[in-house]
C-alpha cells in the first residue's frame, strides 16, 4: 500500500489528475475573496445616496390606498426632512472625515476632477465605478470637456468588459469546482480505479511550446522573413500606440502557433522609444528576451538586399496579385484612428522601395470603411496565402462588415474583369507551392541532425495541422 | 432661352442616340428571353423588366441634369453661401433619395406616448410601473418622455412625490432630469425649490445641473446668483460660451452693463470663443446705455480680424444700436453688392480682394513650407521631382492661368476626358494666354479616355508638367500660380479645403482662403466645342469694412445654411451723414 501511495505521488505532477489542482484553486480562493472588499481604496467618503437609504418613515404615508389624496410637493419635504435627518449625527463624527475631503479638494489638483467624475457618475453620464489617480490625471489633463467625457466613457466602457470577464471566470470556476467535486465523489467511491488507465502519454503544453519553440527557431534560419516596421511611433496616440502593440501581439502569438511561420522582424525598433516601453510591459522582459524573433533598431534597407523588399501599404498604385516567396514584405506598424494617409507610402518612397497593395478591390467587393487592415488581419491574410497560394481562402481574415463577399458569385456583368483575374495566379500559384515544399524535403542537403528533427518535425505538424487547422477559430 | 436649347437638344441627341438604340436592342432581346421564361413560371426575369424601368429612370435623370446646368445665365459662385447645401439637396434628388425620411427617436416617441395626462397617484405610479418593461429604468424613462412631450408639471411632481413615498428619497439623477424641465417650461419657483434641496443635500452638483441653473436664474429677478453659479463651474471647468451668453444676458436685461462688460472681459482673458448671443446681449444693451461704443465697435473689429460674419438677428440689433448713437445720425439699410463691387444703397466702393504684397508674400511662404512640404515631403511629393517643378517654373515665363488637368478633365460625367481638357485650354490660347497644365504620367499613356493627338495639341498650346501618378498635383497647382504673380488665375472646381488646413494659424488660412476667392476659376458650363463658361470671380472682399462715414457688415440671412468655405451675399450698409 505504501508502494502504491509512493508511486501516486510520483506521478502526481505527471499526469492529469485532479487533486493537485485543486489545492491550486482552494489557494487562490481567499485571495478573490478580499478583492472583493478592498475595491476602491481612493474612493472619499461621499454620502450613501438613494440605494442604501431606510425607507422614509416619518413622512405622510398614503393610509388608504383608494382614497389616497394627491400630495405633489410631499417629495420637497422628504428630501428636506432628509437633510436635516442627516446633519444631525454627522456633526458628531464627520470632522475628521470631512476635513480630509475639505484638504483633498482643495490640496491636490485632482480633487477637483475627483468630485467632477463623481458627479458626472451620479448625473448618470458613462462614467468608471473605479478610477486611478493616473486615470485621474488624464482626465485633468484633457482640457475640454467633451474630451473628459471621451475619456471616462472609454474608461467605463473598458470597465465593464472587465467586470463581465471576471464574472464569466468566477461562473466557470464554480462549475468546474462543482464538477470535480463530483468526479472525485465517484473516485472515492470505487477506490481501486484510482490509478488512470491511459496507456497513452498524455502531451504536456509544455511540449508543444517546446515544438512550436523549435518550430519558430527554424523559421528563423531557414523561414521568409516578415518586417513590421516600427517608426511610426511618434505620429501616434498613446491610445493608438496601444493598440499596435496589441495587435502586433496577436500577429506574433498567431505566427509562432502556425505552421510553418515567418521569421518575423520589428524593425526600425527605438530601444528607448514607447514601442519597447510598450513591449516590455505586455510580454515580460524576461519572455521578450526569449522571444523567437528578430528585433533591432536597423532599418530593413540594412538587414536585406534592396530589390528584396516590398512594402505593403493601402496607397500603393500596385496590386500584390502573387506571393513570392523569395521577397521580404513589410507592413507598417500603425493604427491610424485619426486620418493618417500615405504615412506609409511616404516612407516606402523616402526608401525608394517597391509597394503593393493586396488586392481587395479585385477579390472583394468593398462596401464601407477604409481599406486599412489591422496588423493581425495583415498577417493572417499573408500567411495564408502563403500556405494555400490562394487570395479567396486569405482574404476570409478581411473584416465582413466591409465587404460583400468576392465579386464572382454575383451577376458577372460588372465585375468581368475581375472575375477573369484570380483564376490566372491561382493555378500558377499552387503549383509554385509544391515546389518548394517539395525542396524542403527532399532536395535541400541537410546536415543528418537537422533533417532528422526535420523529418520528425513535419510528421508532427501533419498531426498537428489537422488538429489546430483553425487555431485562429478557438482563440 | 433659344439659342440655349438648341446646343442643348443637339447635344442629348449626339450623345445618346447611339446608347439609346444599342440600348433598346438590349431591352429586346431581353422582353423576348423573359417572356420565354415566364411560360415556364420563372419569376426570375422580373428583376430584370425592373431593371429595364432603372435605366429608363436614369436616362430621365440624365436629360433633366443637362436641362437643370445650362438654365442660369450666371450660376452663383461656388463661394456664396448656400450653394454647397443647394448642389447636395440636387443631388440627393438625383440620386432618388427624399427629404423627407429623416431618422427620428422612435424610443422617445414611444415614450412620450406613454406618459399619462394627468397627475397620477402614487399606487397608479406603481401599477404602471410594474407593467413596464423595465422597471428599473421606468421613473427615468418617464421623465424624459415627460421632458421631451413637454408635459404637464403637475405629473412630474406627482412622480417625483411617488419616487420619495416609495423609496424614501429622490435620486440626483432624477432630481436633474426635473430641474431641466421647469427650467424649460419656465416654473422659476419650482426651480428655486429644486435648487435649495440639490444645494443642501449633495456636497456639490454637476456641471450639466450648473449650466442649467444659469439659463433659468438668468431668467429671473435673482439673476446676480448666475454669477455664483458660474464661479462653481469656473472651479470645476471651463465654462461654456454659452453659459457666459446667459450670465451676460441677465446681466444687461437688467440693467447691470459694468457687470456684463467684466463677464465678457473674463471669457475673452480664458480665451472662449464668444457666441453670436453674447455679442447681441451687448448691443442691445449698448442701444440705451452709449458708455461701451468704443467697446462695441471693438466687436466689430474683432469679428473682421477673425472673419465671422454675424446671423441675421445680430446685424439687426447692431443696425438698431447704430442708429440709437446719439448725435451721428446713422442710417442702416439691406443692400447687395453689385459685381464691380460697389454698394447698392450707398454706391460706395467696397475693399478689393486682391492682397497686399506684405500678405501676398506671407501667404506664398507659408504654402510652400506647410502645404507642398509638410511635415514630410514624401507624403505628397518627393524632393526630386519638387526640385524639377521649381527648375520647370522658374525656366519660363510667369504663366496667366494654371489649370488643374485631371480636375478640369472631368467636369462632364461622360465624354472624352482629354477632349474636354482640350477644349478648356484652346479656349485660353485663344485670349493669348501663357498657360501650365498640371497633370499626372498616366495621362501621357494614350489610353481611350487620353487620346494621343488631343494630349499632343495641349502640349503644343501650354506647358505641361506631369507629376508621378501617386504624386499629389494640387500643392503643384497652388505653388505655380502664387510663384507667377497676383494676376495668375488658377481652375480647378477643387476647394482646396485640405490644403487649406495645413496652414498653421488662422490669419494664413484667411488669407489663402481671402486669395483663392480672387483667384479660382471654377468652370461653370461647358458644352463640348461650343461653350467654356466660368463662374464671375468676385471683385470685392466680403468682410466687416469701415470708412469714416460708412460701415459694410456681411450677415447670414436666416434660412440659409452656409458653410464654412462659403461667404454671406447680404449685407447691413450704415451710413452717416455726419
Amino acid at each position: 500500500m505504501r508502494f502504491v501511495k509512493s508511486l501516486l505521488n510520483e506521478l502526481r505532477p505527471h499526469c492529469h489528475s485532479l487533486l493537485p489542482r485543486l489545492n491550486v484553486n482552494k489557494r487562490y480562493l481567499p485571495a478573490l475573496e478580499c478583492s472583493g472588499s478592498s475595491l476602491n481604496p481612493f474612493q472619499t467618503p461621499v454620502r450613501s445616496l438613494c440605494t442604501s437609504w431606510p425607507k422614509w418613515k416619518d413622512a405622510p404615508q398614503p393610509k388608504d390606498l383608494e382614497s389616497e389624496k394627491l400630495d405633489l410637493d410631499i417629495w420637497k419635504s422628504v428630501m428636506r426632512s432628509q437633510v436635516a435627518h442627516e446633519e444631525t449625527p454627522r456633526d458628531s463624527d464627520d470632522d475628521g472625515a470631512l476635513g480630509e475631503t475639505g484638504v483633498m479638494s482643495k490640496d491636490s489638483p485632482l480633487g477637483a476632477t475627483r468630485e467632477l467624475v463623481e458627479m458626472w457618475q451620479q448625473a448618470g453620464k458613462r462614467v468608471p465605478e473605479n478610477i486611478t489617480d493616473e486615470q485621474l490625471e488624464i482626465v485633468a489633463e484633457h482640457s475640454t470637456k467633451s474630451a473628459k467625457k471621451k475619456y471616462l466613457k472609454f474608461l467605463a466602457i473598458k470597465e465593464g468588459y472587465k467586470k463581465g470577464n471576471k464574472e464569466k471566470q468566477e461562473k466557470k470556476r464554480i462549475e468546474r469546482l462543482s464538477e470535480r467535486e463530483e468526479t472525485s465523489k465517484e473516485e472515492d467511491d470505487e477506490s481501486s480505479s484510482k490509478l488512470r488507465n491511459s496507456f497513452l502519454l498524455p502531451f504536456w503544453q509544455r511540449s508543444f511550446d517546446k515544438l512550436l519553440g523549435w518550430q519558430s527557431a527554424q523559421a528563423m534560419r531557414f523561414g521568409q522573413p516578415l518586417v513590421f516596421d516600427m517608426s511610426y511611433e511618434l505620429q501616434m496616440t498613446p491610445r493608438e500606440r496601444e493598440n499596435t502593440i496589441s495587435q502586433l501581439l496577436e500577429s506574433e502569438g498567431s505566427n509562432r502557433r502556425s505552421v510553418e511561420p515567418f521569421h518575423l522582424h520589428f524593425c526600425n525598433l527605438n530601444p528607448e522609444g514607447a514601442y519597447h516601453k510598450e513591449l516590455l510591459k505586455r510580454y515580460s522582459t524576461e519572455t521578450w528576451e526569449n522571444l523567437m524573433i528578430t528585433a533591432s533598431p536597423q532599418r530593413p534597407i540594412d538587414m536585406f538586399s534592396h530589390d528584396q523588399l516590398v512594402y505593403l501599404t493601402a496607397d500603393s498604385p500596385n496590386v500584390l496579385r502573387t506571393f513570392d516567396h523569395n521577397k521580404v514584405y513589410i507592413i507598417g506598424a500603425l493604427v491610424d484612428r485619426s486620418n493618417l494617409p500615405g504615412v506609409s507610402l511616404a516612407n516606402a518612397k523616402r526608401l525608394k522601395l517597391a509597394t503593393a497593395r493586396l488586392p481587395l478591390d479585385e477579390h472583394l467587393r468593398w462596401e464601407c470603411g477604409a481599406k486599412n487592415l489591422t496588423l493581425d488581419q495583415m498577417f493572417r491574410i499573408l500567411w495564408t496565402v502563403k500556405q494555400t497560394g490562394s487570395w479567396v481562402e486569405a482574404l476570409k481574415f478581411v473584416p465582413q462588415r466591409k465587404h460583400a463577399g468576392s465579386p464572382a458569385k454575383k451577376d458577372s456583368n460588372d465585375y468581368k474583369g475581375a472575375e477573369r483575374r484570380p483564376t490566372v495566379p491561382q493555378k500558377k500559384f499552387i503549383s509554385k507551392q509544391q515546389h518548394s515544399r517539395g525542396a524542403v524535403e527532399g532536395k535541400t542537403p541537410l546536415e543528418s541532425p537537422i533533417a532528422t528533427l526535420l523529418k520528425t518535425k513535419i510528421a508532427v505538424r501533419s498531426d498537428t495541422h489537422k488538429a489546430r487547422k483553425n487555431w485562429w477559430e478557438q482563440d | 432661352m433659344g439659342p440655349l436649347l438648341m446646343p442643348n437638344l443637339r447635344v442629348c441627341l449626339q450623345h445618346f442616340l447611339p446608347v439609346l438604340s444599342r440600348r433598346n436592342v438590349l431591352n429586346l432581346s431581353h422582353k423576348n428571353v423573359s417572356q420565354c421564361f415566364k411560360v415556364g413560371g420563372v419569376n426570375t426575369f422580373c428583376t430584370k423588366n425592373i431593371n429595364n424601368h432603372a435605366v429608363d429612370k436614369r436616362k430621365a435623370f440624365k436629360s433633366r441634369d443637362f436641362a437643370i446646368k445650362e438654365r442660369p445665365v450666371f450660376p452663383k459662385s461656388v463661394f456664396a453661401a448656400g450653394t454647397a447645401r443647394r448642389t447636395a439637396e440636387l443631388m440627393k434628388k438625383k440620386a432618388g433619395f427624399s427629404d423627407t425620411d429623416e431618422p427620428s427617436d422612435y424610443s422617445r416617441k414611444r415614450h412620450a406616448a406613454e406618459i399619462p395626462d394627468r397627475p397620477l397617484t402614487s399606487s397608479e405610479w406603481k401599477r404602471m410601473k410594474e407593467g413596464s418593461e423595465r422597471p428599473d429604468r421606468f421613473v427615468l424613462r418617464m421623465m424624459e418622455g415627460m421632458l421631451s412631450a413637454s408635459a404637464d408639471i403637475n405629473i412630474a411632481k406627482s412622480l417625483l412625490a411617488y419616487v420619495a413615498v416609495d423609496t424614501g428619497t429622490v435620486p440626483y439623477e432624477l432630481l436633474l432630469r426635473y430641474l431641466t424641465l421647469c427650467v424649460n417650461d419656465g416654473h422659476w419657483d419650482e426651480m428655486y425649490d429644486v435648487y435649495d434641496i440639490m444645494k443642501s443635500r449633495f456636497r456639490s452638483l454637476d456641471t450639466g445641473a450648473y449650466s442649467l441653473l444659469v439659463k433659468g436664474f438668468s431668467k429671473t429677478e435673482r439673476w446676480k446668483e448666475t454669477l455664483v453659479l458660474l464661479e462653481n463651474i469656473n472651479k470645476i471647468i471651463t465654462p461654456s460660451p454659452r453659459n457666459y451668453a446667459n450670465a451676460i444676458a441677465a446681466a444687461m436685461k437688467h440693467g447691470s452693463s459694468a457687470t456684463g462688460w467684466t463677464l465678457y472681459n473674463q471669457l475673452l482673458e480664458k480665451g472662449i470663443s464668444p457666441n453670436q448671443d453674447t455679442w447681441r446681449y451687448l448691443f442691445e444693451g449698448g442701444v440705451s446705455d452709449h458708455k461701451y461704443d468704443d467697446e462695441l465697435l471693438s466687436i466689430l473689429q474683432h469679428m473682421r480680424d477673425n472673419q465671422i460674419y454675424p446671423d441675421e438677428l445680430l446685424a439687426n440689433t447692431i443696425r438698431k444700436w447704430f442708429e440709437s448713437r446719439p448725435d451721428q445720425k446713422w442710417i442702416g439699410g439691406i443692400s447687395i453688392v453689385n459685381p464691380s463691387g460697389v454698394c447698392r444703397s450707398c454706391g460706395s466702393e467696397l475693399e478689393s480682394i486682391q492682397l497686399t504684397d506684405e500678405d501676398y508674400a506671407d501667404l506664398k511662404d507659408s504654402v510652400m513650407k506647410n502645404v507642398i512640404k509638410g511635415i514630410d515631403v514624401f507624403k505628397k511629393t518627393t524632393p526630386e521631382e519638387l526640385e524639377n517643378f521649381k527648375g520647370f517654373v522658374s525656366k519660363r515665363p510667369p504663366f496667366d492661368v494654371v489649370i488643374d488637368g485631371l480636375n478640369v478633365a472631368n467636369t462632364l460625367s461622360r465624354g472624352n476626358e482629354s477632349e474636354t481638357l482640350l477644349a478648356v485650354v484652346s479656349e485660353f490660347s485663344q485670349q493669348g494666354l501663357s498657360i501650365l497644365v498640371l497633370g499626372r504620367k498616366h495621362m501621357l499613356y494614350s489610353t481611350r479616355s487620353w487620346n494621343r493627338h488631343h494630349m499632343k495639341q495641349i502640349q503644343q498650346k501650354a506647358h505641361c508638367f506631369f507629376t508621378e501618378n501617386i504624386s499629389e498635383d494640387d500643392p503643384f497647382l497652388l505653388y505655380a500660380t502664387l510663384h507667377s504673380g497676383n494676376h495668375c488665375n488658377f481652375v480647378s472646381r477643387d476647394l482646396m479645403r485640405d490644403h487649406k488646413a495645413c496652414l498653421p494659424d488662422g490669419r494664413t488660412k484667411r488669407l489663402f482662403f481671402k486669395w483663392q476667392r480672387g483667384h479660382q476659376l471654377v468652370l461653370s458650363s461647358f458644352i463640348p466645342g461650343k461653350m467654356v463658361r466660368f463662374q464671375r470671380i468676385q471683385s470685392y472682399d466680403t468682410i466687416i469694412q469701415t470708412n469714416t462715414k460708412s460701415w459694410h457688415i456681411p450677415y447670414d440671412a436666416v434660412g440659409v445654411e452656409r458653410c464654412t468655405y462659403e461667404v454671406p451675399e447680404k449685407w447691413l450698409c450704415l451710413t452717416t451723414s455726419n
